[in-house]
C-alpha cells in the first residue's frame, strides 16, 4: 500500500487498517513531509507493531517516489528487535528459538551510513545461521549525512538496525550486472569502509589510471562520484557474482571511501556496466526469485540508489523488467520496496553479505 | 584465461594466508580466517571439533548452533582417524552427529589440524571440491600453527595470572600474619620486662637467665617479623624514584650500623643513580651487615665498589669472611634459608636484597671461597641519562 497524505493520524489509521493484527513494514521516502515521531506515537496509540526506515526513494509497483510511505504487512511475525550501537559493536543479538519444521524469513533495515554493518550481519548469521533467510537494506539520506533513519515502536534511531523474523518462506534473487574491466588488484590496506592502499600504492592513483583510461574522462576536484558511480570495485568470490563496493569519495590522502567494508588483502576487480547489463541483471534477479517461489503474496525490492544515479532515465526500464517478470508469473502480486544505501542478503543461502549497486528481489509467501 | 585463473587462485591464497596469525585470541583467530573462507567460498558453516579424553568437543562454530560434547565412539573417531590431512565427504548420519547445526544434505571438507582437532567446512550446495582441499592445504597448516600459538598464549597468560594472584595472596598473608604476631609479641616482651623489674634482686641467676632468654628470643622473632613485613611490601607499592648519591647513602648506612673495630670498610667512588633511598639503603645495609656478621678474621676487610658496564652499573661488596659453599649460592636468596642458626640471623635479609634488585630490573650473584671470603655482585639498570 502507498500512502501519500501528510496527516499522521490518517497515516496511522491507514496503516492500522491495512495490516490489521499483523505487524507493519513501513518504508518512507526521505522527502516525505511528515513528523515521524508523531507517526510513531500515533501507531503506538493504535497498538500497531511496526518497523521501518527512511530511504532516498521508495518503490511502489512501477513508480519510484521521493515522497510517500510504502506499507507491507509482516504476516506471521515471530519476533521484532531493535539493535543499537552498530558502529561500536556494543550489542547482543537476542536469542530466538526456531522450529525445525518451519521456514523463517528475517527482514532488516540498518543505518546504511554507519560503520561495522558487516559485523552486525556476521552476528546475525552467527546466532541464527541457516535457520532463516535474510533480506534487507541500508536506510539513510542521499545527502550521505548520517541521521536517525530506522525506527520501530521505541522511536527513530541512527547507528542502529531493526529486524523482524517471520514464520514464512521467502525466495530471493540477487544480481548486479557489473563486469570486470581491470584486475585483479589487492586491497593491501583497508580500514572499515576506507581503502587505504591498493597493490601497496596510493589507491586513488591506481583507480584513476584505470578509470580515466577506460572512460576517457579526467577526475577533477569535484567530479569524483560522477565518474566513480560507473566504476565500482568487485570483491571476488568463488563460483558467484563478486560483491560490489561503491567508491563514494576520495579523501585528501587519496584514500577511497566506499559504502560497505572491505577486508585487508581482499582481491578486487574494477568493474563497469552499461544500461543493458544492469537491466538484464535486474531481470535475472527477478527470474531467480520466481524460479524458486510457489505462491508469493508480495514482492519487496531492495535496489541500490546508485543504480538509479547511474541509469538515470533508464532506471524505469530496470524496474519494469523486474515488475513485468514478477507479474507474468504471479497475478496481483503486490510490489513495493526502496532504493537503498546498501543491500543485504546471502548468495545461495551462504554467509550473509552487504552489497552495493545490487538489486535484491524477495518474494514472500 | 588459465593463467589469469592461476593468478586469482594465488591471490586468494594470499588473502587467506594474511588473515591468519593476526591475533593470539582463539575465537578472534578463527573468526578472521573462517568467516573470510565462508564469504569467499560461499559456504554455510565452519566448526572445529577436538578430541579430549574420551569426548569430542566443539571449540569453535559459526553459526554457533548447539555445543558438541559427545562421547567418542568407534563410528565417529574411527572415521576421523582415517583423515590424514583432508577429505571431502557427502553428509551422512555419523557426521551430522558431530555438527553443531542440523545438516541433512550437502558436502563437507574435513581437515586434520593435528593436536588442534578437526576443522569442518560445510556447503549445503555442494560447492566444495578436492581442488579446495589442495588449495587450502598450506593455509590450513598455517592456521593450525596459529591455533596452537593461541592456546600456548592463553596458557601463559593464565599461568602469569595465577602467579600474580598467588604472589598477591602470599604477600597479603605475610603482611597480615606479621601484624597479628607483633601485638602478642610486644605483650610477652612487656610482661617479661615487668617481671624482671618487679622482682629485681629476688630472682635467682637461673630465673634471670631464663627471662633474658625469653626477651632475646622475642627480639629475634620481632626482627624476623620485621623482615617478613619488609619482604612482603617490596614491590607492592609503586616506588618513587629520584636521584640518590650513593656516596652519601653509604655514609648514612654505616653511621646507622655498629661496625666492630676490627673490621675496616673501603668504599670506592660511587655513582649517583635514580632510585628510592629507603630500598637502596635496605639493599646495601643487608649486604654489609652479612659481610660484617660472617667475618671470622682478626682483621676484617670489606670492599665496596662499582664498574660501569654501559647499560648498567655492576656493584660489588667483597669481604674476607668465612666464605660460602657453592652448594648454597642459589639457596641463600630464598626466604628463611640461612647457613648458620645464629641468634641475630632471620634468613630474610638476602631474600629482601634479591627482591629489591629484581624490582630495579637487575641481577644478583656471588662468588666465594671457603675460608677466603665472598663477593656479592648486583646490577642496576641505567636510564637514558646514565643514572640507574
Amino acid at each position: 500500500m502507498l500512502i501519500t497524505t501528510k496527516n499522521t493520524a490518517e497515516i496511522a489509521e491507514a496503516i492500522s487498517n491495512h495490516v490489521g493484527k499483523n505487524a507493519a513494514l513501513i518504508t518512507i521516502g526521505e522527502h516525505t513531509e511528515i513528523d515521524i515521531n508523531a507517526l510513531i506515537s500515533q501507531l503506538n496509540n493504535s497498538d500497531v507493531k511496526f518497523m521501518g526506515g527512511l530511504f532516498p526513494k521508495v518503490i511502489h509497483g512501477n513508480s519510484i517516489l521521493d515522497k510517500g510511505i510504502v506499507v507491507n504487512t509482516l504476516n506471521n511475525l515471530d519476533s521484532m528487535f531493535l539493535v543499537k550501537n552498530i558502529s561500536t559493536k556494543d550489542y547482543t543479538i537476542p536469542n530466538v528459538v526456531f522450529n525445525k519444521n518451519q521456514d523463517y524469513s528475517l527482514f532488516t533495515y540498518v543505518d546504511g551510513l554507519t560503520s561495522n554493518i558487516s559485523h552486525y550481519l556476521s552476528e546475525l548469521y552467527e546466532n541464527y545461521g541457516m535457520q532463516t533467510n535474510y533480506f534487507g537494506g541500508g536506510a539513510g539520506s542521499l545527502s550521505l549525512e548520517q541521521q536517525p533513519c530506522v525506527f520501530n515502536n521505541d522511536g527513530i534511531f541512527q547507528d542502529a538496525a531493526v529486524f523482524a523474523i517471520m514464520k514464512m518462506s521467502s525466495r530471493i534473487g540477487v544480481r548486479h550486472g557489473w563486469s570486470k574491466i581491470e584486475g585483479p588488484f589487492i586491497v593491501t590496506s583497508a580500514e572499515g569502509n576506507v581503502i587505504k592502499e591498493i597493490n601497496w600504492q596510493n589507491p586513488f592513483e591506481v583507480y584513476k589510471e584505470v578509470v580515466e583510461a577506460h572512460s576517457g574522462k579526467t577526475f577533477t576536484d569535484d567530479n569524483f562520484f560522477d565518474i566513480a558511480k560507473g566504476y565500482p570495485f568487485g570483491i571476488l568470490k568463488d563460483d558467484a557474482e563478486c560483491i560490489v563496493r561503491d567508491p563514494l569519495m576520495v579523501n585528501e590522502k587519496g584514500e577511497l571511501i566506499c559504502v560497505g567494508e572491505l577486508e585487508d588483502n581482499a582481491v578486487v576487480d574494477i568493474l563497469n556496466g552499461d544500461k543493458d547489463s544492469l537491466i538484464d541483471a535486474a531481470k535475472s534477479a527477478a527470474e531467480d526469485s520466481v524460479k524458486k517461489a510457489s505462491v508469493p503474496r508480495k514482492a519487496i525490492l531492495i535496489d541500490c540508489i546508485s543504480r538509479i544515479l547511474f541509469l538515470e532515465d533508464n532506471f524505469d526500464k530496470e524496474l519494469k523488467a523486474i515488475t513485468s517478470t514478477l507479474e507474468n508469473s504471479f497475478d496481483n502480486i503486490s510490489i513495493g520496496g526502496a532504493l537503498t544505501l546498501g543491500e543485504i542478503s546471502s548468495y545461495g543461502e551462504g554467509f550473509l553479505e552487504f552489497y552495493n549497486k545490487t538489486i535484491v528481489v524477495g518474494l514472500f509467501e | 584465461m588459465r593463467i589469469e585463473n592461476h593468478i586469482l587462485d594465488i591471490l586468494q591464497l594470499y588473502e587467506y594466508a594474511m588473515a591468519i596469525g593476526k591475533s593470539l585470541d582463539y575465537k578472534e583467530s578463527c573468526d578472521l580466517f573462517l568467516k573470510l573462507l565462508l564469504k569467499r567460498k560461499n559456504l554455510n558453516a565452519a566448526w572445529i571439533i577436538e578430541p579430549k579424553d574420551n569426548m569430542l568437543q566443539s571449540t569453535y562454530a559459526i553459526p554457533f548452533g548447539e555445543e558438541i560434547n559427545i562421547k567418542k565412539d568407534d563410528e565417529a573417531s574411527g572415521f576421523l582417524d582415517t583423515i590424514d590431512f583432508g577429505k571431502i565427504i557427502t553428509v551422512n548420519k555419523a557426521i551430522s552427529r558431530i555438527a553443531p547445526i542440523p545438516i541433512e544434505e550437502g558436502k563437507m571438507a574435513i581437515f586434520n589440524l593435528d593436536a588442534q582437532g578437526y576443522l569442518f567446512l560445510y556447503s549445503k550446495k555442494n560447492n566444495i571440491s578436492n581442488k579446495d582441499l589442495s588449495q587450502l592445504e598450506p593455509v590450513i597448516k598455517k592456521f593450525t600453527i596459529n591455533l596452537k600459538a593461541c592456546k600456548a598464549f592463553k596458557e601463559q597468560e593464565q599461568l602469569l595470572h595465577n602467579l600474580e594472584m598467588q604472589n598477591q595472596e602470599l604477600s597479603d598473608y605475610a603482611h597480615m600474619v606479621s601484624h597479628d604476631l607483633k601485638s602478642p609479641l610486644r605483650s610477652v616482651d612487656t610482661l617479661a620486662s615487668w617481671l624482671i623489674e618487679d622482682n629485681k634482686g629476688k630472682l635467682d641467676d637461673h630465673c634471670s637467665a631464663q627471662l633474658g632468654l625469653i626477651r632475646s628470643n622475642v627480639e629475634k622473632m620481632d626482627a624476623l617479623i620485621n623482615g617478613i613485613l619488609d619482604y612482603s611490601t617490596i614491590g607492592k607499592n609503586q616506588i618513587e624514584t629520584y636521584k640518590v648519591d650513593l656516596n652519601v647513602l653509604l655514609k648514612d648506612v654505616l653511621n646507622l650500623m655498629e661496625i666492630p673495630s676490627h673490621i675496616s670498610i673501603d668504599i670506592a667512588e660511587l655513582p649517583t643513580i635514580l632510585g628510592d633511598k629507603y630500598r637502596l639503603q635496605q639493599l646495601f645495609q643487608n649486604l654489609i651487615s652479612n659481610a660484617v656478621k660472617y667475618n671470622d678474621k682478626p682483621k676484617g676487610l670489606i670492599e665496596i665498589g662499582v664498574e660501569d658496564k654501559k647499560q648498567f652499573w655492576e656493584f660489588y661488596i667483597k669481604d674476607n669472611g668465612k666464605g660460602i659453599d657453592e652448594a648454597y649460592f642459589k639457596k641463600i636468596f630464598k626466604v628463611f634459608e640461612k647457613l648458620e642458626n645464629t641468634q641475630d640471623s632471620t634468613g630474610v635479609g638476602l631474600s629482601i636484597v634479591k627482591k629489591i634488585v629484581d624490582l630495579y630490573g637487575g641481577k644478583i650473584w656471588l662468588t666465594s671461597e671457603l675460608g677466603v671470603g665472598t663477593t656479592f655482585y648486583f646490577t642496576l639498570k641505567k636510564h637514558n641519562d646514565g643514572t640507574a
